[in-house]
This record gives structure tokens, sequence and C-alpha cells, in this order.
């Protein structure tokens, strides 16, 4: 996949819409990381603006049924969370040497090749600078997993897409010039 | 009397376009553009308002022409350096309004000649910020982020709402956040 072409397409990340090429593209762009960062928070930007101008709904039965939706959507996430091991999708959290809960991601079905992973980072210590390193290892190796960006307040949303043929049971995150200072960890 | 952009007081030559950064044009307001003023008005004329309806329908109009004139005439205090041109803008906007609700109870309070930017809370900034940047995106774009974000409309249901493919939809929401997240990213700069 060309530049231009993901470049165009980051958006779509947004909507969830699994596409390994696109994600194996942003893996190894700085430029499409910053996008993809910046992209998020105008997503949270409208969506914040959008809770105090959506327009109602035609009908109140549809909200009705949108937010028992929501609220089995929520059941299921926290199931996977209490579950980790017996389902398909499962999360993990990230904390500091100190025990401050700094992350949590998780990890789903991507495709055959990849297991697709979603980090909510929140308020991770940016005395060093903003950009962080994703690892992920398993009995004796490890990998890096991505570089994120994090805002002024230490958080951000980002996904990556981990090699699905092995089984990842370690993360930490470290500072990009700074392998073994871990920041976090699970 | 408001002060308005007066032909005495026309500036250098200046290009403004689209492309143009909120700095880039408080700079040349303060050089006496008014393309520039011109510009950056119609970009924050909504979220002007915004501020602006919580003085009442009967001052709201005289509202928002305040807080234009008095970006006018201030833009020169404008420092880069303190913050960003949205935090200034709403700064402006919120002192105003704040004068013409003081003014109603016939308390005024002093009004300082160089609007603080950094005392406003970054989601208001941010708020301010996304009104005036959705502007500079072109009608097709806005409009689908809006009806995709305010109505919650899927692609598909947006595209049957204006009688356009599918594609078209797509294209036009992915450029337009991707436009979005340019604008943040030479906000954040």
């Amino acid at each position: 996949m060309t530049h231009e072409a993901a470049w165009t397409r980051l958006p779509d990340l947004l909507d969830d819409r699994d596409d390994a090429a696109l994600l194996a593209h942003v893996q190894v762009c700085a430029d499409c990381q910053r996008q993809l960062f910046l992209l998020g928070r105008v997503d949270r930007l409208l969506r914040e603006s959008a809770s105090g101008r959506r327009l109602p709904r035609r009908r109140a039965t549809r909200a009705w049924i949108l937010a028992a939706a929501a609220a089995l959507a929520a059941a299921a996430a926290a199931l996977a969370l209490i579950l980790p091991q017996q389902t398909r999708s499962h999360g993990f959290a990230l904390r500091t040497g100190m025990g401050r809960l700094v992350g949590e991601a998780t990890m789903g079905g991507g495709d055959s090749h990849n297991v697709s992973l979603a980090l909510t980072a929140r308020h991770l210590p940016i005395d060093h600078g903003q950009m962080f390193v994703l690892w992920a290892g398993e009995s004796g190796s490890s990998i890096q997993v991505g570089r994120f960006m994090v805002d002024r307040t230490g958080s951000c949303r980002v996904r990556f897409n981990l090699p699905g043929n092995r089984s990842w049971r370690h993360f930490w995150v470290t500072e990009p010039e700074r392998p073994r200072a871990i920041v976090a960890s699970t | 009397m408001k002060a308005q952009p007066q032909n005495t007081r026309a500036g250098r030559p200046s290009e403004v376009s689209a492309a143009t950064a909120d700095v880039e044009l408080l700079q040349a307001i303060a050089a006496g553009s008014e393309p520039a003023f011109a510009e950056l008005r119609g970009r924050y004329r909504a979220a002007v308002a915004r501020v602006c309806a919580t003085v009442g329908d009967a001052e709201r109009e005289d509202c928002e022409q305040e807080v234009f004139a008095r970006v006018w005439r201030k833009a020169a205090l404008f420092d880069p350096t303190r913050g960003s041109a949205a935090a200034w803008l709403l700064t402006v906007a919120r002192r105003t309004a704040s004068n013409f609700h003081a003014s109603r109870s016939r308390t005024p309070t002093p009004s300082s000649d160089e609007p603080a930017a950094g005392a406003t809370d970054p989601a208001d900034v941010d708020a301010f910020w996304l009104d005036a940047a959705l502007v500079r995106l072109s009608e097709q774009e806005r409009t689908v982020i809006e009806l995709a974000y305010y109505r919650d409309l899927s692609e598909q249901a947006i595209a049957s709402q204006l009688h356009v493919p599918l594609g078209s939809v797509k294209s036009w929401k992915r450029r337009g956040l991707n436009r979005l997240a340019t604008l943040l990213g030479e906000e954040l700069a």
C-alpha cells in the first residue's frame, strides 16, 4: 500500500474497519501515526460536540433499542475483561511501577494472520516526551508492537495488529529511545 | 459606535485563502488586512454566535458585531506564544458577552486591553475551534460529517438522504476528517 493510499484511508480506522495492509503501513509510518492520533482527537471532539447538538430521534423506541444495545455491549466488554482466557477476545491493563492504571487494551480477532489490539492510554507520564513504544512478549522473545503518541494529558486511543500465530502474554510500554526504561507494564 | 475595518487602514497586500492559518490571519489583521478579517469572520461567525447566544436575542447581534470589532482593534495584542488563536478569540468573545451581561445589570466590569488566552478551559477552546474548522471544509465534506456525527447516520443512510453514491459519501467523509486532523495539527504546532 502506498503512503498516499494509506493516508487517504486513515479515517477508516476510526470506524474499527480492520485493514491489515493499512495497519501494517501505519505501524512503520511516523507521519501516519501522527495523523491517526490527530484523527482520533478530531473524532472525540466531534462526538463530544454531537452530545450537545444531536437532534432527537424520530422514534423514541429506536433510542431505547440503542440504549439497550449499548448496555449489552458494555456488559459484553466487561465480561471480556473478567474472563480473558476463556473467550477469543480479551483485554489487559497497563500499570506503572507504582501500580497506577495508565492503559487498558482489548485484543480481538483480526484476520487469519493477525489479531487486533485496541489500546486506550490515560495519563501516561510525559516528562520525557509524548511518544511511546508498546512491546509484546511471550516465552523468551519480544516484538515492538508499534509507536504511539499521547496528547498533553498523556492519553490517546490507538490500534495495532499483532501476529496471530503466537501467544502474547506480557505487554509493556517504554520511551522510544530508552527501550529498557519501562513506563508501564501488564 | 463600533469600530469597523476602514479603507484608510488598508494594510499591505496579502493573499488570504481557506488554507491560511488562524494565527496568520490575526497577524494580517493586525497589519490592517481586510481580506484576512473577512476570512476570520467567516470562519468564526458560528462559534462566536454560540457564545453570544447567552446574552439574549435582543442583544445577540450587537454582541457578535462587538466581538469582531474588538478582534479588528486588538489583533495586534494577540501573542501566539501565550496560546492559540482559537483560545484568544474565545476569550474576546466571552469577555464581550460578559460585558453585555454586566451592562444589563448596570454593574460594568473592567475590560482589559489584552485578553489572556490561558484562562479558558481547553475543552471549551476545542469546541470553539471545531466550529470554525468545520467552516473550512467543502460543503459536501461538512454535510457528510455533520450527518454522521450530529445525526448519527450511517454512510449508507447519508448516501440515501443526499441521493449520491455511497462511494462519494465515503470519500467526502475521509477527506473532511483528514482535513480537520491536519488543521488540528496546525493548531497544536
